[in-house]
């Protein structure tokens, strides 16, 4: 067993709700210790997927092959949940006991013994910054505490895997980056991560690779920064006012430079810099900022920029 | 990743299912008071109202015995009946849709089996403890003396999963919480009046009596009334068996029909 098996393995993966296909063919693998992202808009299939993965949703009859640390949550959800961590979208503490009382009850789901609970309960409390809380009752924590306070629930197990669904939406700055830094400690300790989330700044600054979701399918996969520099033009000159281009147009209907119109704004995607810094000169001063492209851009390039309501 | 050198230990079946009714037993107790005390007081109202004022009017025994004993055996029953019900019920529905407990349950280490099995444990639990706090009140003012009358709350016990079950089937179909309301008036409150609680069954016409020994409701009483009373034939063997049958088949259907809502 010198190979490195993946910790989580996904094969041609399929699954409907009805007529419709919220998963359809999905396959990537997540080697140990690496932290992997699924994005997408709201209905892509990233919670489904993710949901497959500790046997909280099954896949269709003939829906490709899952296996997390070899197991087919199928047939092994217990051991899968047993080795896993999972974060859900919601923040669903029982809000009638404390922040320890929370935490002895899952405790109690793996079984652990009393003395060896209260021991990681201190530990994990600090590592999230929230010994200070330990007697609090639930509703009066923050959003942030809360959510720190699921991770470290998610956290008890010792997880070899740790599974976040969308774990910092709605999130201040300073807890963004407060999580961002434990999941990187937590990485570094081994733990393998997988993640949903729509902020393309997450996925940048903790996701060793990511795989952009639309429609049920996976679009495009890789590191954040190959896929920038792969699918994408390195610059953006955002114009607030797309009228003000008419005077430059000449310098727009450029081949090397690329035009998206949105509403009342226009993006023009280049390489070469000094093509769009010229189109920027020769315009009106003020309303346009020239800027690298990031992983949104990507993101709305793949995945479109209409409204994904439905 | 070797999986060979991970250490897999998760709790046994029997943990699981006690796990999922400790984390309901603390939550529950937390408010024990105001959750508690209004279902406790509920038979105790409806006995000295009904009991005392009613049973006034009616001269000699019912049943063979007085008026205020008959009723007291039927009502050891009753709150367990209501409070399962209403534990499964709206209880169930707002962990499922509003308070998403599952969703974390079935996070940890547990199937969908032990979340089912453990809140059915838990109503269990509460039927004998509230048939053991009216038995208490009933047999230290004197209505109740059988010693018999201490297995009571094991009967409770049994409606508690009975009424648990059922109410679990209910849930699995509804989408909004005031379909409950169905289930309270339309079927509990009729069978509260015609289930040999407040009046002999013998009281009913022929094909009445038949539809009331079709429901739940009816056997319990029946086997408390003759523990209290200490007559004790072959009718309470039958009673008990169609409880037990009652709790497998409708605890069977509830875990296969809230599978579905629980796993999707």
């Amino acid at each position: 067993m010198d190979s490195i098996e993946p910790v989580i393995f996904i094969r041609n993966v399929v699954k409907s709700y009805g007529d419709l296909r919220a998963v359809n063919h999905v396959s990537f693998e997540v080697p140990p210790a690496l932290c992997y992202g699924l994005l997408g808009p709201n209905g892509a299939g990233k919670s489904t997927m993710m949901k497959m993965i500790y046997g909280k949703a099954l896949r269709d009859r003939e829906g490709g092959e899952i296996r997390i640390f070899g197991f087919d949550p199928a047939a092994d959800e217990l051991a899968i949940k047993h080795l896993s961590g999972v974060v859900p979208q919601d923040d669903n503490l029982d809000e009638e006991l404390d922040v320890v009382g929370n935490l002895m009850i899952y405790a109690r789901f793996y079984g652990l013994p009393k003395k060896i609970a209260k021991e990681r309960i201190d530990r994990l409390l600090g590592f999230m910054d929230l010994n200070e809380k330990r007697k609090v009752a639930i509703r009066e924590l923050s959003g942030g505490m809360k959510r720190r306070l699921v991770i470290v629930r998610a956290l008890l197990n010792n997880p070899r895997l740790l599974i976040l669904d969308e774990p910092t939406t709605g999130l201040d700055p300073q807890v963004r980056h407060l999580i961002w830094d434990r999941l990187r400690k937590l990485k570094r300790d081994g733990v393998t991560i997988l993640l949903t989330t729509h902020y393309m700044e997450e996925a940048f600054q903790i996701c060793d690779r990511v795989s952009i979701m639309h429609k049920g399918e996976k679009v495009l996969e890789g590191a954040p920064q190959d896929l920038i520099e792969k699918n994408i033009e390195a610059y953006v000159l955002e114009v607030m006012d797309p009228s003000k281009l008419e005077k430059v147009c000449g310098l727009c209907e450029d081949p090397a430079i690329r035009q998206d119109r949105t509403g009342d704004m226009a993006l023009l995607y280049s390489d070469d810099i000094a093509k769009l810094k010229a189109v920027q000169e020769g315009m009106e001063p003020g309303g346009c900022y020239l800027r690298q492209s990031n992983l949104e851009d990507l993101f709305l390039k793949t995945t479109g920029r209409s409204l994904n309501e439905d | 990743m070797k999986t060979e050198t991970m250490k897999i230990r998760i709790p046994a079946l029997p943990a699981r299912i006690i796990s999922v009714w400790a984390r309901h037993m603390s939550v529950y107790t937390r408010n024990l008071f105001s959750n508690a005390f209004p279902p406790f007081l509920e038979p105790l109202i409806f006995l000295a109202g009904i009991g005392l004022g009613v049973g006034m009017f009616i001269r000699g025994n019912v049943d063979g015995m007085p008026y205020l004993l008959f009723l007291a055996t039927g009502l050891i029953i009753t709150p367990a009946m209501y409070t399962a019900s209403f534990e499964c019920s709206y209880g169930t529905f707002v962990r499922l849709e509003y308070d998403h407990v599952y969703d974390g349950m079935l996070a940890a280490p547990l199937t969908y089996r032990d979340v089912i099995w453990g809140e059915l444990l838990f109503v269990g639990t509460k039927g004998v403890f509230f048939s053991l706090s009216v038995l208490i009140i009933v047999f230290s003012i004197g209505i109740v003396r059988n010693p018999f009358s201490l297995v009571t709350p094991f009967v409770g016990g049994l409606t508690g999963l009975m009424f648990g079950a059922i109410a679990l089937v209910i849930t699995s179909f509804v989408n909004n919480l005031n379909y409950f309301n169905f289930f309270f008036t339309g079927f509990l409150s009729p069978m509260f009046f015609f289930s040999g609680l407040v009046f002999p069954l013998s009281n009913l016409p022929k094909p009445l009596q038949f539809v009331a020994e079709i429901l739940p409701l009816t056997h319990p009483i029946r086997m408390a009334r003759s523990l209290c009373t200490g007559r004790l034939d072959g009718t309470i063997v039958f009673d008990f068996f169609y409880c037990l049958l009652f709790i497998v088949v409708f605890g069977y259907l509830a875990t296969k029909l809230l599978k579905k809502r629980l796993i999707f």
